[in-house]
Formats: structure tokens, sequence, C-alpha cells
């Protein structure tokens, strides 16, 4: 039995430009460890997933979000 | 032919109030331009970081959004490299106004590109 499409939490909350500097936002779409989460998990559509991961990267070069979370360096 | 363009500043944590500001005034008069408004600031102040910057555990975050000429781009990057104030900066062209993210209700207009 198919299941029902998952939403694009992005594209419900009404963001046109996902912005690389609110990390509250980024975090939702990683995982524990602090990796990318893919779209099919996440539901999010190709767009935003395209613009999710340029901006997860600046963020994380920013040190807004960690490589690798609870990496002891 | 200028682009709007935004800059994310890490400072030195250990850098007071007065040396950054006195540091933003040095880097934003390299990219002045006539007849447009000056750079707007976005003082996050000190936050530590998720991993150490040459080891450091926390930066002073300072964000400028501004209009400028691409061709005054490489001696303002220049200026903030050579300073070691700096711990690091990301300059991107700005995609666009950030609309304010609504709760999540249909927007009517529906826009598509």
């Amino acid at each position: 039995m198919k299941r029902a499409a998952k939403t694009c939490a992005i594209c419900e909350s009404g963001v046109r430009v996902v912005d690389f500097k609110d990390e509250r936002t980024l975090q939702r779409f990683l995982t524990e460890r602090g990796k990318i989460l893919p779209a099919r998990l996440s539901g999010t559509c190709a767009r935003h997933q395209r613009q999710l991961s340029t901006a997860i990267k600046r963020a994380r070069e920013l040190a807004l979000l960690p490589y690798i979370k609870g990496h002891v360096g | 032919m200028t682009h709007q363009y935004e800059v994310v500043y890490i400072f030195d944590s250990a850098l007071e109030e007065t040396a950054i500001n006195e540091k933003l005034e040095r880097f934003h008069a390299l990219i002045r331009q006539e007849g447009v408004e000056p750079p707007a600031l976005d003082n996050w102040g000190k936050r530590t970081l998720a991993f150490p910057i040459k080891k450091r555990e926390t930066g002073h975050y300072v964000i400028a959004k501004f209009e400028t000429a691409a061709a005054a781009l490489p001696e303002f990057e220049r200026a903030i490299k050579l300073d070691d104030g700096v711990l690091r900066h990301l300059v991107v062209v700005h995609e666009g106004a950030q609309p304010v993210p609504v709760t999540a209700t249909k927007s009517d207009e529906e826009d598509d590109e």
C-alpha cells in the first residue's frame, strides 16, 4: 500500500529561500550525528533540498552547525 | 553594476566592542559606493562555536548586508584576510529578501517559479 507522500516542511512554512544563518530550522534536517537527512526521509522537495544542503554547508563553515556532533577532537 | 552581498564575520572574542567597530569601519570603507546606503549591520555578539576555530571556543559574530560593485570585492576580501582579528568570514551573494517564515498556513497567493 503506497504511503501518503510527505509534504515539504519548508514549503509548508512559506520560506522561499533557505537562510543559512538560522541554524535552528536547519538542525531539524540533520541526523543526531550531524549528517544531512536525505530528502526521501525528510520529505523535502528537490528545490528546497538543494538549497538546504548548500545552506547547511555554509552554516558548518561558519561554525553554526557542527560537522560531526559529539566529536571530541 | 552593483549587487547585493551579505558577509558574516567571526571576530576573536578577546577583542572589545570598540576594536571590532573600528575594524568594521575600515573594511566597509573599502566597499563604500556613492549613492548607496551604508551596510546594514547585525551584531549577534559572542556565541560558542560548534567546533574550535584557531584554538578558540567562542567567537563574536557580525553580519553585514551591503550593495557594491563586484570590482570592489577582491580588495575587501584581501583586507579581511590580512587582519588576524577575524577568525573567519564568508561573503555570499544575497539571495533576495528573506520572507518572515509565516506559520504553517496555506499562503493565499500560490506563486511558483
